[in-house]
């Protein structure tokens, strides 16, 4: 690849303790009920996390080392992004073994949020059943809350960790006369700025994967979403761990690692994992979903666009952080090659 | 930040009980002139907690609301307006949210706020 001679520049990884395996906090901050605990997957990852929590004791503020990374990443990279690709910062959905050109990508994206809904059972031909309040967790620059704002008539509220990336979506928002029914905050979607129960429709889009806590992460979608309000999260997992296993195979975990140095993202978690935690909170309809053959032809596409002329002087007028991202996209398909990366789908309801 | 929004937003630092409303604390107030849909008005009218959104929009420097609201008031196009101006028109620029309970100040920088809670404060 062009960009190989930037790889001698020897890049300084975040915090190696980011990409541990102990996504689950210490048993007291688990909000949810003793039915899930009683699973001997938490048994095992929660008495490692304390056993490893005791040998070493913790890096101060590591969720705020990460939570810096990833609001630098994205202050660094989204313009950059936004130049090629557009406002939708997501996969594209592709029927599968198609061949598409770039310019087919946009309405791939668009068509991933039309997927979502429909999985979702979003009731889309009655109006009156509309979404009117919607909450974007994870909103990048705004261009999911833009849309489901136009599409349903709603109001939209998108957080971000990063100040650019709100800037640029009220921005967006204010010249496609949208500003009075779309707004974004920089706020944390571990802890959200709303009081319980305000909104009908809680998306989540492709923001799953920068989530360390993700108990916490899942009880606030859960928490913010009215009663009977649909929650749709779209994300990046590893496979599901077989019936004997308790974690990984080794370069399952180095492989994930390297690409969690790029992308400023915590220990990854499985669909089945996402699912547990939706039970243990008591939402309906949970339906999930892998969609890792109808995004196949991102990645490539995002690599060949990087390699572009375009790409390339936008990349190296960007940054370290940029730069280094870019690097990872092949560790993704392979990822997605050899059955560990999954694209995965996972909805439900909350009960009336 | 428009009081639409300000009128969703909480403080969730650890232990508070009551996070809403924020009190705004103004320091650069600006008016955008935006057209009025009174179908939309109408909308948000049943989702808006009113005595936050009157108090919040004297906080901005607009006390045309009236206190207490009913429905019926919608039919009234000068209603309508002094609604619409509060709740669309009217943007914080500068200045900070702060919550009732602990005093303490969410910034507010060119217009967005920043909710981000210290690591104390989860």
């Amino acid at each position: 690849m062009a960009l190989s001679a930037t790889t001698t520049i020897a890049f300084k990884t975040v915090n190696t303790q980011i990409c541990s395996r102990n996504f689950l906090p210490p048993q007291r901050h688990l909000p949810f009920s003793s039915s899930l605990s009683s699973s001997s997957f938490v048994r095992t990852v929660s008495a490692r996390a304390m056993e490893l929590e005791r040998k070493n004791p913790p890096v101060i503020d590591e969720n705020g080392v990460l939570k810096k990374g990833i609001a630098e990443f994205y202050d660094e990279s989204s313009g950059i992004w936004e130049n090629i690709w557009g406002d939708h910062m997501h996969h594209g959905f592709y029927p599968p073994d198609s061949t598409v050109s770039l310019s087919d990508h946009r309405a791939a994206q668009i068509r991933m949020i039309e997927q979502a809904l429909r999985f979702a059972s979003i009731p889309l031909e009655d109006e009156r059943k509309w979404p009117k309040k919607i909450v974007d967790v994870g909103c990048g620059i705004g261009g999911s809350s833009r849309y489901l704002s136009q599409k349903f008539g709603a109001t939209a509220v998108g957080i971000t960790l990063s100040p650019v990336q709100a800037q640029r979506a009220n921005a967006l928002a204010a010249s496609q006369g949208l500003a009075n029914k779309v707004s974004f905050q920089v706020a944390d979607a571990l802890d959200q700025p709303f009081s319980d129960g305000q909104f009908d429709l809680v998306w989540s889009m492709e923001s799953g994967e920068h989530m360390p806590d993700k108990a916490k992460f899942v009880s606030e979608l859960a928490r913010v979403a009215a009663p009977g309000a649909t929650i749709i999260i779209v994300t990046w997992c590893h496979r599901d761990l077989g019936p004997d296993e308790e974690s990984l195979k080794p370069w399952e975990e180095k492989h994930l690692k390297k690409i969690c140095d790029a992308f400023y993202l915590p220990a990854w978690c499985s669909t089945a994992d996402y699912v547990k935690l939706l039970e243990s909170l008591s939402l309906q309809d949970i339906k999930s979903e892998d969609w890792s053959p109808y995004v196949a032809p991102f990645w490539p596409a995002v690599i060949r666009s990087a390699l572009s002329w375009k790409g390339l002087t936008s990349l190296l007028r960007s940054g370290l952080k940029t730069i280094k991202g870019a690097l990872a996209m092949p560790l993704m398909i392979e990822g997605f090659k050899k059955d560990l990366i999954k694209f995965a789908i996972i909805t439900c309801r909350k009960p009336e | 930040m428009r009081l639409l929004t300000h009128n969703m937003l909480s403080s969730n630092i650890k232990g508070v009980e009551k996070g809403f409303p924020l009190r705004i604390e103004a320091e650069k107030v600006v008016e955008k002139p935006v057209e009025m849909n009174a179908d939309f008005l109408r909308k948000m009218f049943e989702k808006v907690e009113w005595k936050a959104f009157v108090e919040a929009s004297r906080s901005m420097g607009y006390a045309q609301l009236p206190e207490e609201v009913d429905s019926g008031m919608l039919e009234s196009d000068e209603f309508l307006s002094r609604f619409h101006h509060a709740l669309l028109e009217l943007h914080l620029e500068e200045g900070a949210l702060v919550c009732p309970e602990t005093g303490r100040r969410f910034p507010v920088n060119k217009g967005i706020p920043n909710m981000l809670l210290h690591e104390d404060e989860v």
